[in-house]
């Protein structure tokens, strides 16, 4: 089996039960008795703040703390979006996100095809340095890429968060090795056929390619959804504010309004949560084949 | 012959500037936003710069000053804590939540989807929640520990708690990580090898110790190295915690350089933390590799 | 159609850095005929009806008679909190759009000092009508960085003690004189104290912040020590003057009549002075506003030695002029010079009880009017003549700042004798100053 396969077939298991019937199978398991409390305690913080979003401030001054809501007070979420520019915030992360996304999927598509199947002088050498950077922790360059941002005139602008982030190593990495194991021969008919690369890699290679390239958007968009140092050295305007920088510059301003703290926060992770759950399979497999391969 | 030759170097050529083509973008972005940096942070380390005005060469001052750098030493201390527990806190216990989680029982799916979701919400996001459930007057932490007799906490306000509990609370957000990748490779493991320990007289205590966590042998090494990797790097929850502190409890090496470099205007001491960092990363990551070959048996 | 392809991500880019706002604040430039707009970062308080706004309104008023006699020059004053504007400036001025004015804490013109935007004021304060010095020499060290004057003085104070009349006679200590001693202090904290009723003679803060060492710093000036060499490459606080002084708080503290305070900033000293618990309290003009039911007396900080140095510390704050081109540096250097020429100083002190920056306005009739409306100003005004020394104007002075707080917690706690405890903590400030700035 092609290592591709093993783990789409593993990556895809981890998202099903083990192979046998679950209906009826087991009323009730010992399991249940290590699964619940451990459920709960992932589960207990997310769902204590959803509670506390919808309280007075007084109820969230209560003690002992209550995990059953009390009141309902929606206008919390109305009070917090008059108090900071939340949708402006959504805005920027989803437009900046979607260019990294964008950018990440069409650069490091025809980097990791290049890299993958044309032979073109250099490429080796090239790719072993684009690997090096991967081993080198962000810490070591953001003050020069700061610089470099600088130097373009780009701070506090959402320009600074994307330019950097349009193509990156990983991203052509993971392509490149997803790229090999496909059967060359489709693409050497092609080409006989008179295609150009372009049009191979566009007709027949990248349609092939669905769950690699799923799995680098989601990857890519849950990085740059949650990025957090980066937005914090290269934007100050509140009006430039990705939704993490946003939701720390209100915390910083609301460290007692706790319930319009969690409110915000509730609408903060809204997206991600979302997105999450509709492509729940995308995230399991990026981050399994990240593990299986590493 | 000629026509073939001609018609070969043309591929060829053409070739090469296809090649080019497509790969400019991508390793045109690389090289400004990735190697350059890399190359001018190592220059930074050499000078001092307040981002502002010209850098200045100072040769090997900033690492000098270093070892006798009461922040850096703290940083680093703090940093190697915090990387001991939380490395086999979140490996040892992923995996044994894996294990429970790989169970053909009713509502697994609720109990993986639990467990994963910690994993999607940023770090801001997670650090309010937690800066609330530790709250040490009105949060349900002291709150649920109190009622089995434990507390009241400090915190993340106590000189001495709050590491750990910056430990606690990124065990709770990344844990499902780990979970993740070794379902995936619990599937992988043969139902041969289980079956044919079973037979042997083994129980389920046996069958994890000489052929579960032997086969998932190369992951957990992945996980640690990928975890240590993380540790080292902490800044997010720092920053949004504790700002490092209190007082300077909770300082590690990227929240100080940070602060050096962003705050202090003392950039190009900053650079030679990072790259100092980086060797402690890189030192770590090839003793664990090598440590991990010894030991790992990889599936035949 | 391919090519499409490629422009997508980088139209992204362009869109978003269009839709990014900019918030520059300052609008035309100075033009052919002179008009010129300035912004000003002020941050006293916010404007009305905010609590205690006097300073907002004494600068409103300055602003409103300055553009009244230059019509061509327009202030924009905005209200950015001091303790931000330090940070606020950084980042402005990483992206260009630095204000012309700021107030800037004394303890922020190190980091502002490398900023190229800052406008060097060391030859115009030369000026022989603006007469540089007639501010307090403590003043002028503060504004100087590596001997280039960078700012000028906006607001001072200065340390002096604060003492209960009424526990003092009810003890039977005289009143102190100018020329009493830290060891008549001393004796005059032990008589005070009262641990029946919760009386303590001398409140210290007690949590290794800068409002604890620089009040210890007072007092290693005043035992003839300094904090750091003269090159400010290393410590000196460890010296013998340094630990006498430690000594003294020391014996004090063994005599029971400090109170520590581990929260100075909550403001719980005021609370405990003003309802009788305290005896003696080291502090500025700032606080006697809080003492109303105090029967209080201010004096001088004591010497060492009898005739010895009553040397105070203060902390200063400055404007600063940044650069946005040569005509509005012109108009900000205008205004300053009207906001701190000595009869705008002694108005703005009448206005908000601020100490006048300048030596000259003691002479000045008005003067004593300043005494009479906020009782013990005039004491803190004269001690400014004692204000001859300044903290070291370095990057590192907070981290050299937090290795002697804490040296002195230990100290106080019993926990180290004075001088092992700073000698550790010079050996951790001389770590800090190796890291080259």
């Amino acid at each position: 089996m092609s290592e591709i396969q093993t783990i789409e077939l593993a990556a895809r298991a981890a998202e099903e039960p083990t192979g046998q019937p679950t209906t009826g199978r087991f009323l009730f398991s010992s399991w249940h008795l290590v699964l619940i409390p451990i459920a709960v305690v992932m589960v207990i913080p997310l769902v204590w703040m959803l509670v506390t979003s919808l309280q007075t401030l007084d109820e969230t001054r209560h003690y002992p703390p209550t995990i059953v809501p009390t009141s309902l007070e929606f206008r919390n979420y109305t009070d917090v979006l008059q108090q900071a520019p939340f949708a402006r915030w959504f805005v920027n992360t989803l437009l900046v996100t979607i260019a990294c996304v964008v950018g990440n999927l069409l650069f490091c598509s025809l980097a990791g095809y290049a890299f993958a199947r044309i032979r073109f002088f250099g490429r080796e050498v090239v790719f072993v340095l684009i690997l090096a950077t991967l081993m080198v922790p962000f810490q070591v360059i953001i003050i020069p890429t700061f610089l470099i941002v600088r130097t373009f005139h780009l701070i506090d602008t959402l320009g600074a968060l994307i330019l950097p982030n349009l193509a990156g190593a990983f991203g052509i990495f993971m392509l490149r090795q997803f790229f090999r194991t496909l059967p060359v021969e489709l693409e050497e008919a092609a080409r006989i056929d008179g295609a150009s690369r372009l049009g191979v890699l566009f007709k027949i290679v990248l349609p092939l390619s669905g769950p690699a390239l799923a799995t680098l958007a989601v990857i890519t968009f849950m990085w740059t959804w949650n990025d957090f140092l980066w937005p914090l050295i290269t934007i100050y305007s509140p009006n430039n504010m990705t939704i993490q920088l946003g939701l720390a510059t209100f915390q910083g301003a609301h460290q007692t309004n706790t319930n319009l703290l969690m409110a915000a926060n509730v609408m903060s992770m809204i997206p991600v949560l979302l997105l999450f759950f509709f492509a729940q399979r995308y995230f399991i497999r990026g981050i399994a084949t990240t593990g299986l391969k590493g | 012959m000629a026509i073939g030759g001609a018609n070969v170097r043309r591929v060829m050529t053409s070739d090469h500037v296809v090649g080019w083509a497509f790969a400019s973008p991508a390793v045109l972005l690389i090289i400004v936003f990735g190697l350059i940096p890399i190359v001018w942070s190592a220059l930074l380390s050499f000078q001092k710069t307040n981002l502002l005005s010209p850098p200045q060469w100072v040769g090997l001052a900033n690492y000098r000053a270093l070892p006798k750098d009461p922040y850096f030493s703290q940083s680093m201390v703090h940093s190697a804590i915090y990387t001991v527990l939380f490395v086999p806190l979140s490996v040892a216990g992923g995996l044994l939540t894996a294990i429970a989680l790989n169970r053909p029982i009713r509502g697994i799916r609720v109990y993986r989807t639990a467990v994963f979701v910690p994993v999607v919400v940023s770090t801001i996001a997670t650090v309010i929640i937690f800066l609330w459930v530790f709250d040490p007057n009105f949060g349900l932490a002291n709150w649920l520990l109190g009622k089995v007799g434990l507390g009241p906490f400090a915190f993340f306000t106590s000189s001495n708690g709050a590491l750990y509990s910056i430990v606690a609370m990124t065990v709770w957000g990344w844990i499902g990580f780990n979970v993740i990748v070794y379902l995936a490779a619990l599937q992988g493991i043969p139902r041969e090898l289980v079956e044919a320990a079973e037979i042997d007289g083994a129980g389920n205590w046996g069958i994890f110790r000489n052929v579960t966590v032997p086969l998932l042998g190369p992951v957990t090494l992945f996980l640690v190295v990928w975890s240590s990797i993380n540790a080292l790097q902490l800044f997010d929850e720092v920053y949004l915690a504790t700002n490092g502190g209190p007082g300077t409890a909770t300082y590690v090496p990227v929240f100080y350089l940070y602060k050096l470099a962003f705050q202090q205007g003392i950039a190009g001491y900053a650079a030679a933390i990072a790259y100092v960092l980086f060797a402690v990363i890189l030192v770590l990551t090839v003793a664990q590799l090598l440590v991990g070959k010894r030991m790992v048996h990889y599936a035949p | 159609m391919k090519r499409l392809w490629l422009v997508v991500p980088l139209a992204l880019v362009v869109i978003a850095s269009a839709c990014s706002s900019s918030s520059s604040t300052a609008t035309a430039s100075g033009s052919v005929t002179g008009d010129v707009t300035l912004t000003m970062w002020m941050g006293y308080t916010p404007p009305p009806p905010v609590d205690q706004s006097q300073e907002y309104l004494s600068i409103q008023d300055m602003v409103t008679r300055f553009q009244a006699a230059h019509p061509n020059i327009h202030i924009n004053f905005q209200y950015v909190n001091s303790d931000n504007a330090l940070q606020k400036a950084t980042v402005a001025l990483q992206g260009g759009k630095q204000p012309d004015i700021s107030y800037q804490y004394g303890t922020n013109m190190p980091q502002l000092a490398t900023a190229p935007k800052i406008v060097d004021l060391t030859q115009r304060v030369q000026d022989p009508s603006f007469d540089w010095n007639d501010f307090f020499e403590g003043e002028r060290a503060v504004a100087t960085v590596d001997g280039r004057v960078l700012g000028i003085p906006a607001l001072v104070d200065n340390l002096a003690i604060v003492y209960n009349k009424d526990l003092f006679a009810k003890a039977g200590v005289a009143t102190p004189t100018p020329d009493w001693t830290w060891d008549d202090v001393r004796a005059a904290a032990k008589a005070t104290t009262d641990p029946a009723n919760k009386v303590f003679g001398l409140v210290f803060p007690a949590d290794a912040s800068e409002t604890m060492v620089w009040q210890f710093e007072a007092m290693l000036w005043e035992a003839g020590g300094d904090i750091l060499n003269a090159d400010n490459t290393q410590a000196a606080f460890n010296s013998p003057a340094g630990v006498r002084a430690a000594t003294m708080l020391q014996q004090m503290q063994q005599d029971g009549s400090l109170y520590l305070d581990f929260h100075p900033d909550s403001g719980q000293y005021t609370n405990l002075f003003n309802s009788g618990k305290i005896g003696m309290l080291i502090t500025g003009p700032w606080d006697l506003s809080a003492f109303p039911n105090v029967n209080y007396g201010v004096q001088q900080m004591p010497s060492f030695d009898p005739g010895g140095s009553h040397i105070t510390i203060a902390g200063p704050d400055n404007w600063v002029i940044f650069d946005n081109g040569p005509d509005r540096v012109e108009a900000s250097w205008e205004f300053l010079q009207f906001m701190a020429s000595p009869e705008n100083v002694l108005k703005d002190s009448l206005a908000t009880s601020h100490l006048p920056t300048r030596a000259s306005v003691e002479q000045m009739p008005g003067f004593s009017a300043l005494d009479t409306k906020y009782p013990g100003v005039g004491a803190f005004a004269l001690n400014l003549a004692n204000v001859t020394k300044a903290r070291p104007q370095i990057t590192h002075y907070p981290e050299v700042s937090s290795f002697l707080g804490l040296a002195l917690v230990s100290i106080l706690q019993g926990q180290a004798s004075p001088q092992d405890a700073l000698n550790q903590a010079a050996d951790q400030a001389n770590g800090a100053l190796a890291i080259p700035t």
